[in-house]
């Protein structure tokens, strides 16, 4: 492996940028997202910055069962997003649609049949410690030797 | 007569000062914003077309994921109204839990609201500060309730646990220091002179526009409007409970009344616990047939439910009104329109405090 590979793994592992998404959760989760930007979780010791501009995001957070709004939509977002990237589903319902996938309701889960999902954050709504740690899992396997795996 | 517009704007759905999806498509003269239009429709789930039919217990879980922000006053009014039909009597050690849960959960509410006008104007030291507080407000509701968010803890007849005697010792440490806290960062916000130049004077929504919109909430009390329908309900009239009110009509006064507002909760849970007596906190009863028209006051405002239920305690048809829906339309048709620039578009939006998961359901 090259030097500049190495370096590049450095500097990815403490820079990710983080963008999420809400597909029609009820904001259980979206809050602990935020949660995770207190000073007590205090997400960007560990490198990672969140805001919403998915052209320069690394990991997409997708909350949220899929409502037919982001029919179109999120497959567009998702495509915005530079190579290297990786989405993460947080909460029950982008993994099973948790309450709302019922008959008569108007989501569509799993997210994963949209867009490919790298990991799962089960719970409802996961604390915010689970949510990091999740992003934290993702960071070696997603981003280190990228251009190595590409070839 | 013709109206000329320069610039469509679109902002959202996905916007880094938004929580949820949503789009304004603000439509301006040169700087000077003369129009917005609101696109909802990227969260309908359709929550009360899966209620329906379906027993209250189950109905009580759907109605707390409403909104997960303000999750704990969905359940108070849901199993309230349930009660109200059945005729339950809820025990007063429970009234007045059920009271300290409610109030905690208007606290975090608050400060995330304001967290997030702090955050969009640009002040991220005082948003910070803010969102720690929260978590101490978050853990003493986790303390109380078992969970940190939905954490269904009323129930018909009653509430889910009880509190004992250390932890109450720690809700009131905890609440002295939250309340010293946010004296300080109360203080910073009112006379922050960089605050002021982006909070005072902007997105005016006067008492007239107020009540012809139908603003509810902190939105409709920034504006001088006397209403909260806490002053309705038994166990705050117990209490003495009276609304905080400012009339200076611009963001500033919405911030400054959800500060108050969260003083007033400190006092209100401090009360609590010192007429909270010794006794059960679950009674027993059947939830019977019947039809009934229930308000409460939610973080953002008044918040209605329309049950009828039928002699099995099943849910046969619910309305939902939340709060939030007044509110945007008051931000779009009053507020936002005239601000001086699209920067202001979003601090005003985010001053109504919206919440567009509890608005689409």
């Amino acid at each position: 492996m090259s030097i500049l590979q190495n370096v590049k793994d450095l500097v990815r592992s403490r820079s990710i940028h983080v963008s999420y998404v809400d597909v029609g959760s009820c904001n259980g989760c979206d809050i602990e997202v935020l949660a995770c930007l207190a000073p007590r979780y205090d997400i960007e010791q560990y490198g990672i910055y969140v805001h919403n501009n998915p052209r320069e995001a690394d990991v997409l957070l997708v909350v949220g069962a899929f409502t037919p709004g982001w029919e179109e939509k999120l497959k567009g977002l998702w495509n915005k997003i530079p190579e290297p990237k990786a989405a993460i589903a947080i909460g029950n319902c982008p993994i099973s649609g948790c309450v709302f996938d019922r008959r008569g309701s108007y989501v569509d889960p799993p997210v994963a049949k949209h867009i490919p999902i790298a990991a799962e954050v089960p719970g409802c709504p996961p604390r915010p410690t689970e949510i990091l740690q999740a992003i934290l899992s993702i960071r070696d396997s997603v981003f280190a030797e990228w251009e190595v795996k590409r070839k | 007569m013709k109206r000329t517009v320069d610039v469509n704007i679109p902002l959202g759905p996905v916007h880094p000062c938004f929580k949820e999806p949503v789009r304004l498509k603000c439509e301006t003269r040169g700087e000077r914003v003369i129009g917005v239009e609101v696109e909802l429709g990227y969260m309908k789930k359709g929550i009360e077309r899966i209620m329906k039919g379906r027993p209250w217990q189950e109905v009580m879980f759907l109605a707390e994921r409403v909104c997960g922000i303000c999750s704990v006053i969905h359940n108070m009014v849901f199993i309230e109204a349930i009660e109200r039909i059945s005729g339950i009597d809820v025990p007063k050690r429970a009234a007045f839990l059920r009271v300290i849960a409610n109030e905690l959960d208007r606290m975090q509410s608050h400060l995330l609201a304001n967290f997030s006008y702090c955050y969009t104007i640009e002040h991220e030291t005082l948003a910070m500060y803010l969102l720690d507080v929260r978590e101490l407000v978050m853990d003493e509701l986790e303390r109380l309730t078992g969970a940190r968010v939905t954490c269904a803890y009323i129930i018909p007849g009653g509430v889910r646990c009880d509190i004992r005697a250390e932890d109450q010792a720690t809700l009131r440490i905890s609440l002295d220091r939250i309340e010293s806290d946010l004296h300080r960062y109360a203080k910073m916000f009112e006379t922050g002179p960089m605050i002021a130049l982006r909070s005072k004077g902007i997105g005016i929504l006067t008492q007239e526009s107020a009540r012809r919109s139908h603003a509810v909430g902190p939105t409709a009390r920034g504006s001088g409007i006397n209403v909260d329908m806490r002053t309705l309900h038994p166990t705050y009239q117990q209490l003495g409970f009276v609304p905080v009110v400012r009339k200076d009509c611009d963001n500033h006064a919405r911030i400054m009344v959800r500060f108050d507002e969260l003083f007033a909760s400190i006092r209100i849970i401090r009360q609590c616990l010192d007429t909270l007596q010794k006794g059960i906190i679950r009674g027993g009863g059947i939830c019977k047939a019947g039809e009934i028209r229930y308000s409460g006051e939610a973080p953002r405002g008044e918040l209605t439910y329309t049950i009828k239920t039928d002699e099995f305690g099943r849910i046969t048809d619910i309305q939902i009104q939340t709060p939030s829906i007044m509110n945007i339309e008051a931000c779009c048709h009053e507020m936002i329109v005239g601000v001086d620039s699209i920067a202001d578009v979003t601090s005003t939006f985010v001053s109504a405090d919206p919440c567009i998961a509890c608005t689409e359901r």
